[in-house]
């Protein structure tokens, strides 16, 4: 799998992070018509200090390198760390200081 | 070692690794709603993920997305909802599985999402959020689309 792009910038206490994850997010029938293996991310979640921000799980109908957004309440120069899961069950981390 | 014996201890070796992984997940609607996410239509696709409650239209619960979309694999989606809720669910009619994510809201969070879904042909995409006293709030719109993503 590819990489991770992220980026988190603090205003007035909310935090608001763009991350964007490689991926083809084939699922069984375009992969077929594609001729490669079924790849796609099936869960996503991130963490600040260990808290839960964001978490979605997710079929192979999100488009191709899905692209998130969304805001959260937190300070800057925490860290916010992303954990991915294919379909395969592979596991890949990302992590980001908050500007 | 022998080779078996070998194959064994790497298998548990494995799983002592993906288990500690597996509870960091507050819910994952992959393992918990396997049913949910094989079926076609959206109607069908909201009774296996959030079960039989009747849904309430609602207009804080909000999404944004393109009347006429050009390109079906990239269709920018925006959710957004001042209620209090457990989870948002996107269906759509246009693909063979109808369910495109499941986002679990952690408490207190700011509710605006913003993604992209991929559509193979026009179809109404639904949006249901479930509160965490349990009612279901939907929204849904039809989206056209000119070029079909997906591979079609």
């Amino acid at each position: 799998m590819g990489k991770m792009k992220i980026k988190a910038k603090e205003k007035s206490g909310i935090v608001k992070v763009k991350a964007m994850f490689t991926s083809l997010m084939a699922d069984k029938e375009e992969a077929i018509k594609k001729g490669i293996k079924a790849s796609y991310i099936k869960y996503i979640v991130a963490k600040v200090n260990d808290v839960v921000v964001y978490e979605v799980s997710m079929s192979g109908f999100m488009s191709e390198n899905p692209l998130l957004k969304f805001k959260f309440k937190g300070k800057k120069g925490d860290k916010i760390v992303f954990t991915t899961i294919d379909n395969e069950g592979k596991e890949q981390t990302g992590k980001k200081k908050i500007k | 070692m022998d080779r078996r014996k070998f194959l064994g201890v790497g298998l548990a070796a494995f799983a002592a690794i993906v288990a500690p992984g597996t509870d960091l997940m507050a819910i994952d609607f992959r393992a918990t709603k396997p049913e949910a996410w094989e079926v076609e239509k959206t109607v069908d696709g909201i009774k296996a993920l959030y079960g039989n409650a009747g849904l309430k239209k609602s207009d804080d619960l909000q999404f944004k997305a393109p009347k006429l979309a050009e390109n079906g694999g990239s269709i920018p989606i925006t959710v957004k909802s001042s209620l209090d809720l457990e989870s948002i669910a996107l269906f759509q009619d246009a693909n063979p599985r109808c369910l495109s994510c499941v986002f679990s809201v952690p408490k207190g969070a700011i509710i605006e999402y913003d993604f992209r879904i991929k559509m193979r042909q026009t179809a109404v995409v639904t949006v249901v959020g479930k509160g965490r006293d349990g009612t279901l709030y939907t929204a849904s719109k039809e989206i056209d689309v000119s070029i079909g993503g997906c591979g079609g």
